[in-house]
């Protein structure tokens, strides 16, 4: 399948259903398409709904500046002004958009919002009442005539020149291999959640999104775009064994954290670092109390977390025996994951979600806004849908080369082995492998020697490549994407080993570098493919300031 | 860890082979939905959007 679009926006989760609405608003003549690897009802993170958005600048209540104050607690200082700002000043404008589309946000007597206090400054937090999300906007999507090509990967992106012009793939079903050819395209596939393994040695019991192998990652680094915060491999303590989030509805509702001591932890601002720590020293399983709030509390947080984003805890809870108004909530420590909206990793992008490389933008948890959330999403999916139709307005389509389109097809299609003969290492083996490395040498504790463990690995792994079992379509696209996961796993190990120092706790802690130091490390580690060594290259970035 | 389908109420839309955001659902030669690949999220999504409420996801045994 051949294709010619205005705009082509891979993934139409949050960010990317954002881009593909506003794109048709700014340009109903413009054709847009969106690639999505899953279905576009129910895509990305939050196919179940969210219970709140997380930063919401209220006029009148909050500033940006307030939110920047508490972004840049949050990221120890690695945080650039401007995406951050842009950010909190659209806030508003998308908490009003989703509302328009019926959105429930609720309010409290005085007709305000319900906002609650999970950042060090100010109240950003806002309650949302929306199990349905994604199917609203899927059905804006659907008003704003945008072509969405279901169920297809993307493998490639074009590049000429050091310009994007489009993507290939092929549809994991059918396996028609799809060349688009775009004048803007939109990264928006996500973060990476199946980096290392989770503690229940189940492959897909991640807390986020599993399809989110890092493709947006890869993708852009191996079309030359720069990179960054990689060192930064973050977990959270959520419910032990399913990995399901709770921490804010809980405690923003008046939740205990209890030690195996019995001693209430002290959070402040629901850092999660101080749990890690006491289930690091010896001092868990520590859980979540709800016992001592009254009757309709507990029945509120069971109402959202049986409700929404992942309601399938009821019977987590129910085969458990579990009530919260006896029992309490055991949390363990979560997989670790690399992602722009949880973390400060992702692709470099400025406000306007420009990449470094021309004719590509980013937006999401595939772009690095540290924090963003969902408001992120929703609001650099606007600016991305504005920018690349006003981009899209001055270029050309640029021919794809056949040899380029038949070496894609001839490289994918030859790694089949429908018969299953030839390769005898199954791709779920195989990826339980690459990941268990990643656990073993590419997060916290981390030392320089640990990390030359993992680059030994890499090239290994690569090679080894050609022994997996690919039967069928389904098998190609986790074929494929261990190809993202590994390419992760290496651009993290060698940030790791560039930053010489321990940042943002557990997070890029390193027993060799034990302290943090800000003299000479405030600053961005870039990683950028090197274009004779074929390895990633390191460059240190000055933080953006205001003023910048 | 398989899906647990009322027989007497599943219609074989394929509604949660449509939406399924693992994409690991298929239908067998009668019908009814199962499990081909073993990498469910258990999100949720196949029960919710059953429209004749015919299909129960079991937690797998290393998360339950």
């Amino acid at each position: 399948m051949n294709l010619k679009t205005d705009i082509l926006i891979i993934g139409g989760g949050s960010a990317g259903s954002l881009a593909a609405i506003v794109a048709k608003e700014q340009n109903p003549e413009a054709d847009v398409l969106v690639m999505e690897k899953g279905e576009i009802h129910r895509s990305g993170s939050i196919a179940m709904g969210m219970d709140a958005l997380n930063i919401v600048v209220q006029p009148g209540i909050s500033t940006p500046e307030l939110y920047l104050n508490s972004a840049r607690i949050a990221t120890d200082g690695i945080l650039d002004y401007k995406p951050s700002y842009v950010m909190a000043e659209r806030s508003y404008s998308i908490l009003k958009r989703l509302e328009g589309w019926g959105i429930r946000f609720p309010k409290d007597e005085q007709d305000k919002y319900i906002s609650l206090q999970v950042h060090a400054k100010g109240k950003f937090l806002l309650e949302m009442d929306s199990p349905d999300l994604k199917l609203v906007l899927a059905e804006k999507i659907k008003e704003a005539d945008v072509q969405v090509l279901n169920r297809t990967m993307v493998t490639s992106l074009l590049v000429t020149q050091g310009k994007v012009h489009g993507a290939m793939g092929f549809n994991l079903r059918t396996g028609e291999f799809v060349v688009v050819s775009a004048k803007a395209t939109i990264l928006a596939n996500g973060g990476c959640a199946r980096f290392s393994l989770p503690n229940s040695g189940y492959l897909y019991g991640l807390f986020d999104y599993p399809g989110n192998a890092g493709d947006g990652y890869s993708l852009a680094y191996r079309a030359g775009a720069k990179l960054t915060g990689f060192e930064y491999t973050s977990c959270s303590p959520l419910i032990k064994d399913i990995n399901c989030p709770l921490l804010y509805i809980t405690i923003t509702r008046g939740a205990k954290v209890i030690n195996a001591f019995g001693e209430e932890i002290e959070l402040e601002y629901l850092n999660t670092q101080t749990m890690l720590k006491e289930l690091r020293e010896g001092r868990g399983p520590i859980f979540i109390q709800l016992s001592h709030l009254p009757e309709e509390k507990i029945q509120e947080i069971e109402r959202i977390l049986f409700t929404t984003e992942r309601p399938i805890q009821k019977r987590f809870w129910e085969n458990r025996g579990i009530d919260f108004r006896k029992g309490m909530i055991e949390l363990g420590i979560t997989e670790y994951q690399l992602c722009g909206g949880h973390g400060l990793t992702g692709i470099v992008v400025n406000e306007k979600t420009e990449t470094t490389l021309d004719g590509l933008f980013a937006a999401g948890d595939v772009a690095c806004v540290p924090f963003q959330h969902l408001t992120g999403a929703f609001v650099f999916g606007e600016i991305s849908g504005e920018n690349a139709v006003a981009y899209a307005k001055n270029v050309q389509h640029i021919e794809i080369s056949e040899s380029v389109i038949n070496d894609e097809k001839q490289r994918l299609f030859s790694i089949l082995d429908e018969e299953g003969k030839d390769n005898k290492i199954t791709v779920s083996e195989f990826e339980y492998k690459v990941r268990r490395t990643i656990s073993d040498y590419v997060v916290p504790p981390k030392n320089e020697r640990k990390l030359q463990q993992a680059l030994w690995w890499i090239p290994r792994f690569r090679k080894e490549m050609k022994n997996i079992q690919v039967r069928d379509y389904h098998e190609l696209s986790r074929f494929e994407e261990i190809k993202f996961i590994l390419d992760c796993m290496e651009l993290s190990t060698y940030a790791a080993m560039e930053r010489k120092e321990s940042r943002w706790g557990w997070f890029h802690y390193r027993t060799d570098y034990p302290q943090q130091d800000d003299d000479n490390w405030l600053t961005h580690v870039v990683l950028e493919l090197g274009k004779k060594s074929g390895e990633p290259q390191t460059t240190l970035v000055p933080i953006k300031t205001k003023e910048d | 860890m398989p899906l647990i389908i009322d027989e007497n109420l599943c219609n074989s839309c394929g509604v949660c082979v449509e939406r399924c955001t693992m994409d690991i659902i298929r239908l067998d030669e009668n019908g009814i939905p199962y499990k081909k690949y073993d990498e469910c999220w258990y999100c949720g999504v196949c029960e919710e959007d059953c429209p004749e409420n015919a299909l129960i996801i079991e937690l797998p045994f290393l998360v339950k």
